[in-house]
């Protein structure tokens, strides 16, 4: 077919590629001007925690290391673009940048020591990690410690998160469908055979660490100059656990899932507010009755290429799904 | 030429010598059976070969190059590949990606080329999807290809392993009780298949418990007992070593089978 053909033009996906983050830029900035900054500010959460949460996904749900620490990459991406704007004057996009690269560094320098270890005890390496990160910026003078960061611009806006979600988005996709990403799900199911057919385990360990607190330094950044103040109980270990929660949520591994699940968990604390003092018990019933009704998450096992195909296509062929 | 050779391979965990000085050669083109009783060590022979172990001492070389101490990872790449034990699919996944992550160290592609998906990128994808259908096809999954590995009946996933190992076109094969927990039927079909694999060109290694298999297709056969190799021929010779039928059956005379 002559369009499959011209959608397989390297230049034809690139411009493709542009006119979505465009219209991505365009469409958000309407949705910026017209809704109340209320709402705004949830949609603004929204695509900060989506951000980190496929940051997270690629850790624990592609590459199925449990890591208990990705607030405190967070936290390194806030500090390092709140230092970088506002004791350095460099521009708010390099800010993020830099926050995101600062926190992909510190991830493949603990990634290398902390790998070693599997399931519950790199939960609790990660987890320690932490709670060192914490306590270093609450102790550290350049932070302002346990005072507080001031003084940082609110250059975040909603176009801005959405663009960079979208991007976030698309290359979480191109990764996971490329030898990298076939590598590190490969991983995640079993390490000695992955071993055993040439794979070296530990590189893509690290690459996903690296690339997972890259996102959370993004967003980290992004979230700084959200709130214009940050203090280091801001990324607690409470912090980590709900971006954890978006992710098991919203079905491990799965990226329609996590997008999903940062939108239901972000806005949900925000929806139940009318309950005032019931809102955090309804909320914690709602992740019990999820976990009970989708044991692997809203999106767990659904192959979204293939469900789509199957509406399209052949509307009464079924397929076993992951959860029986 | 030997493809690989054990030299003087010994192995201990703590007091236990779990391969006892053993000397092996593997011939290029051959059909090479391991066997011995349970827990004779034939899986830590695989073990040392794909270096997942460290020989205590001796060495192994392969293709005139040595292995000890090479990384895991880097065995496929040499041209071995192997099968396991208790089957070590990635279940979650589809058939063919199964086969793809098997050629995983025939790829170049890297993280630039995830992100950027360049030409030379996607071309290598194609080819990587053509190479991972032959291998399918040539051990009868083809249709499989988009079901979830796990999905799969026993003796299919069984050959989809293989699949996965022949997929980088190794030279030579370690399988790892390749019948275990197959019908009569199945194991005929995977005879067939062994064979058809070495016509390949491949060098064959396997471990075996069933006789019946190990007699019919080996054109040669190791016997691993505690540790030590006691014997090694052609099927006939085997069959009638003194020191293998006492292995399997015993002598007849008190002995203690505990090694201290």
């Amino acid at each position: 077919m002559a369009l499959k053909k011209l959608l397989n033009n390297w230049i034809v996906q690139v411009l493709l590629f542009l006119s979505i983050l465009g219209l991505t830029a365009f469409g958000s900035q309407i949705i910026n001007d017209i809704t109340p900054p209320y709402i705004l500010m949830i949609g603004l959460f929204i695509g900060i925690n989506l951000i980190m949460a496929l940051g997270l996904n690629l850790i624990t749900g592609v590459t199925g290391q449990l890591t208990l620490g990705h607030a405190a990459f967070m936290s390194i991406g806030a500090y390092a673009s709140a230092i970088a704007t506002v004791n350095y004057d460099i521009p708010f996009l390099l800010g993020v940048l830099i926050g995101g690269l600062v926190a992909g560094l510190v991830g493949i320098i603990i990634g290398f020591p902390t790998l070693r270890l599997t399931g519950d005890y790199l939960a609790i390496a990660t987890l320690g990690f932490a709670e060192i990160v914490r306590v270093q910026f609450t102790n550290m003078k350049i932070t302002n410690g346990a005072i507080g960061f001031l003084g940082i611009e609110g250059s975040t806006t909603f176009p801005i998160v959405m663009t960079i979600a979208v991007t976030v988005v698309f290359a979480m996709v191109w990764l996971e469908n490329s030898r990298n990403g076939r590598a590190m799900l490969a991983i995640r199911e079993d390490e000695v055979a992955s071993s055993a057919v040439g794979i070296n385990t530990t590189l893509y360990k690290i690459q996903a660490f690296a690339i997972g607190a890259f996102c959370a330094g993004v967003g980290g950044a992004l979230f700084a100059h959200t709130t214009t103040f940050i203090q280091p109980t801001d990324f607690g270990f409470l912090k980590s656990i709900d971006i954890l929660s978006i992710v098991v949520l919203g079905g491990l591994g799965s990226i329609p899932g996590t997008i999903i699940g940062a939108i239901v968990l972000t806005a949900a604390p925000e929806v139940l507010r009318p309950l005032s003092n019931y809102r955090m018990m309804v909320y914690g019933l709602l992740l019990v009755v999820i976990m009970i009704f989708r044991p692997y998450g809203l999106m767990g096992g659904v192959n979204l290429r293939q469900a789509v195909r199957r509406a399209i296509m052949w509307p009464k062929k079924k397929q076993p799904g992951r959860g029986e | 030429m030997s493809l690989l050779t054990l030299d003087n391979v010994t192995i201990r965990f703590g007091g236990l010598t779990a391969v006892d000085t053993v000397n092996l050669e593997v011939q290029e083109g051959e059909i090479l059976a391991l066997i011995g009783p349970n827990g004779a060590g034939k899986s830590t022979v695989f073990n040392l070969i794909t270096s997942i172990y460290q020989p205590t001492e001796g060495k192994i070389s392969f293709d005139g190059k040595p292995l000890v101490g090479i990384a895991t990872h880097k065995i496929a790449d040499m041209g071995i590949t192997r099968t396991f034990q208790t089957i070590r699919l990635f279940s979650e996944l589809s058939v063919l990606d199964n086969v793809k992550i098997g050629a995983h160290c025939r790829g170049k592609a890297g993280l630039f080329h995830a992100l950027t998906r360049l030409p030379s990128m996607k071309r290598e994808e194609v080819e990587l999807e053509e190479r991972s259908i032959k291998a399918l096809e040539f051990l009868d999954l083809a249709g499989k290809r988009d079901e979830m590995s796990k999905n799969l009946s026993y003796g299919e996933q069984r050959r989809l392993e293989i699949a996965r190992a022949l997929v980088s076109k190794p030279k030579i094969l370690l399988l790892d009780e390749p019948a275990a927990g197959m019908n009569p039927q199945e194991k005929v079909v995977l005879m067939e298949m062994i064979r058809r694999i070495r016509d390949t060109g491949i060098t064959i290694f396997l471990v075996e418990h069933d006789m019946k298999l190990v007699m019919n297709i080996s054109e040669r056969i190791a016997v691993l007992d505690y540790g030590k190799k006691i014997a090694e021929g052609t099927p006939l010779e085997v069959r009638s070593n003194k020191a293998v039928i006492e292995a399997y059956l015993g002598s007849g005379k008190f002995k203690s089978r505990i090694r201290r």
